[in-house]
């Protein structure tokens, strides 16, 4: 059963510090954690650290082992990440860099079994039409649907989504998050998902962590984090959140605030 | 296995097999083109002739096993390992760089090795434990392995971004031509000629020992290159996608750079700098053999051989008498074979 917990987590460019202190809701197997926050508020740089991209201070800890102790092998065979931009349009096909990704991590499966994984996941996500195309052919939602097929090829025990969604439209948004929570549900493992539709996180996120400037502003639960002040806060909106029949709620988002009003520190 | 997965893997399957079939053709090309650049020159040696010697020697009249052991064998060889080199070098450097512009003189390597072979055209210094004739290709290949190892410094420790090193050689190349057009401005009527021959590229000059060199340093070099077909396969899919799943980019263009850098400095020392061979070879190859490295690096390596080898037969065989230098013909022979393949990709549905 997996078990993730980031504690204390500082990141620094440079000389420029990028994150202050973020402390993560500790999560469970089968659980995703959505990271909202305007732009440049740190989602991305968290996600680096958490996919040892980037040094970090502070505890990031998965199965009760710290990042450090597992190696850098051995956290890249535990974790799986998804970066925000899209593969190169090149003319390399998606079944491609499919198999050269799995064959790069020594993944220890036989070519008619890994034929047959790459071909469900293209399956799933609506590519098996495009297969066999150059990524420069596909549109820029097909080859984020290729970056997320990437990213699942292995069974990781946490999964980094960094904007999974962002270039699709909204059927294929619900799909791909459906996806990944059946994922999760069936052979465990926890995902954190870096997301700008804040409707789709509190729909699809058990927790959410809100960051602002580096820092996070609220963690917990959707009807927790997501209030009126903090919305205000955060992006400068003002919100009405309404309850949706059937459990979990909606954000109305009523208009933009003036920045300055609401300039959070 | 599902019929799906089945479907799958045979459709990838076929493409595979239609790309191994491509491979055996460029290498039956790259006989065929070998034959006619050993069969071309005044002699009029016959193919009869060419077969007979390759394997009987004793069987050919003195004059005949003479030119075409010491003359027409060492140019045609040496022609097929100077173009290998560089097809691979061209397309690993393209690769790590992310630039379809990029070639083995993007990194300022062959402008060392100019340099270097005009400081010893031009100053003729005396080098320890050196033959003088050995003086020029000596001083290519260092200065062009110390444009390898400055790279390399700069990739280690300034950052290993692909904007920087691309910086660092046009840098280089920019610096190197001007030193070298300094040694124009001092050297006289004769060194300048030498120099400019040089320059053009000429595989005339070439004997065993330089042949048995550029073999040994492709062959050296080929096995690494292999062992990172995966992960250069995966780069084409972006270094932000290489990254995610924990491969270290900065290491591997490390040890790419230091590979291309090697490859291009053997291949030029002892036959100038042959342009365009590393530019186009690898565009043909990814035009005939897709962007998997499994195929695309066995497959620039045969075409840069083949159009070395093309221009090497046509130097002989344009002019009867006369050999033109074959710097002057590689881009007349790579050129339209890229525009038929390039109209033909558009062409198809």
């Amino acid at each position: 059963m997996t078990r993730l917990r980031a504690q204390g987590v500082s990141a620094h460019y440079g000389r420029t510090q990028i994150l202050f202190d973020v402390t993560l809701p500790d999560m469970a197997n089968g659980e995703i954690l959505g990271l909202l926050g305007p732009n440049a508020s740190g989602k991305s740089t968290l996600m680096r650290c958490l996919s040892r991209e980037m040094r970090a201070d502070g505890l990031i800890a998965l199965d009760d082992m710290a990042q450090g102790d597992y190696g850098p092998a051995g956290w890249r065979d535990k974790v799986a990440a998804m970066p925000q931009s899209p593969p190169s349009p090149s003319a390399l096909l998606p079944t491609e860099l499919m198999w050269s990704t799995a064959r790069a991590l020594a993944l220890d499966i036989p070519d008619a079994a890994l034929a047959a994984r790459i071909e469900a996941m293209f399956a799933a996500l609506g590519l098996s039409s495009v297969a066999l195309s150059p990524l420069h052919t596909l549109s820029g939602g097909k080859r984020q649907l290729v970056g997320l097929a990437l990213a699942l090829i292995r069974e990781p025990a946490l999964l980094l989504l960094d904007e999974p969604t962002s270039a699709l439209d909204l059927h294929w948004r619900m799909v791909v998050l459906d996806l990944v929570r059946d994922r999760l549900a069936q052979r465990g493992g926890v995902a954190i998902a870096a997301l700008h539709d804040i409707d789709l996180a509190a729909r699809y996120c058990d927790q959410l962590a809100l960051l602002s400037q580096g820092r996070v502003v609220a963690a917990g639960p959707p009807a927790e984090v997501l209030t009126p002040e903090t919305l205000a806060a955060v992006f400068q909106v003002e919100a009405e959140i309404v309850a949706r029949p059937g459990g979990g709620i909606l954000v109305h988002i009523v208009r933009p605030l003036p920045r300055a009003l609401h300039r959070h520190g | 296995m599902t019929d799906a997965s089945a479907s799958l893997h045979a459709r990838f399957g076929h493409i595979q097999r239609r790309r191994v079939l491509v491979l055996g053709l460029l290498t039956l090309a790259l006989l065929l083109c070998l034959g006619l650049d050993l069969m071309a020159g005044p002699a009029g040696l016959t193919a009869e002739q060419i077969l007979r010697g390759l394997f009987d020697p004793e069987s050919l009249e003195l004059r005949h096993r003479i030119i075409l052991w010491q003359v027409r064998l060492p140019d045609a060889l040496i022609a097929l390992s100077v173009g290998a080199a560089l097809g691979l070098a061209g397309v690993e450097t393209q690769t790590i760089l992310d630039n379809p512009l990029a070639s083995p003189f993007t990194l300022g390597v062959s402008s060392s090795a100019m340099l270097g072979a005009g400081i010893a055209i031009v100053l003729a210094p005396a080098l320890p434990f050196v033959p003088e004739t050995a003086v020029l290709p000596v001083m290519a290949l260092v200065f062009a392995l110390g444009c390898g190892g400055l790279i390399l410094l700069v990739v280690q420790f300034v950052g290993g971004a692909r904007e920087t090193v691309v910086l660092f050689g046009i840098a280089m190349v920019f610096l190197c031509n001007a030193l070298t057009s300094a040694l124009h401005y001092i050297a006289d009527a004769d060194g300048i000629q030498q120099i400019v021959f040089w320059t053009i590229g000429n595989l005339t000059k070439a004997g065993w020992t330089e042949v048995w060199i550029v073999t040994a340093c492709f062959l050296a070099v080929l096995p690494f290159s292999l062992r990172h077909v995966w992960l250069m396969t995966l780069l084409r899919g972006g270094e932000a996608h290489a990254r995610s799943v924990g491969i270290d980019v900065a290491r591997l263009r490390l040890w790419v750079i230091l590979r291309s850098s090697i490859l291009t400095a053997f291949a030029v020392c002892f036959v100038g700098t042959i342009a365009f061979i590393g530019l186009v070879g690898p565009h043909i190859a990814r035009l005939l053999l897709g962007e998997d490295h499994r195929m695309l690096v066995p497959g620039s390596a045969l075409c840069g051989a083949l159009i070395l080898s093309a221009a090497s037969f046509l130097s002989k065989a344009l002019i009867s008498g006369a050999i033109i230098p074959v710097g002057i013909l590689t881009a007349l022979v790579g050129v339209p074979v890229l525009l038929a393949l390039l109209i033909g990709q558009r062409r198809r549905p």
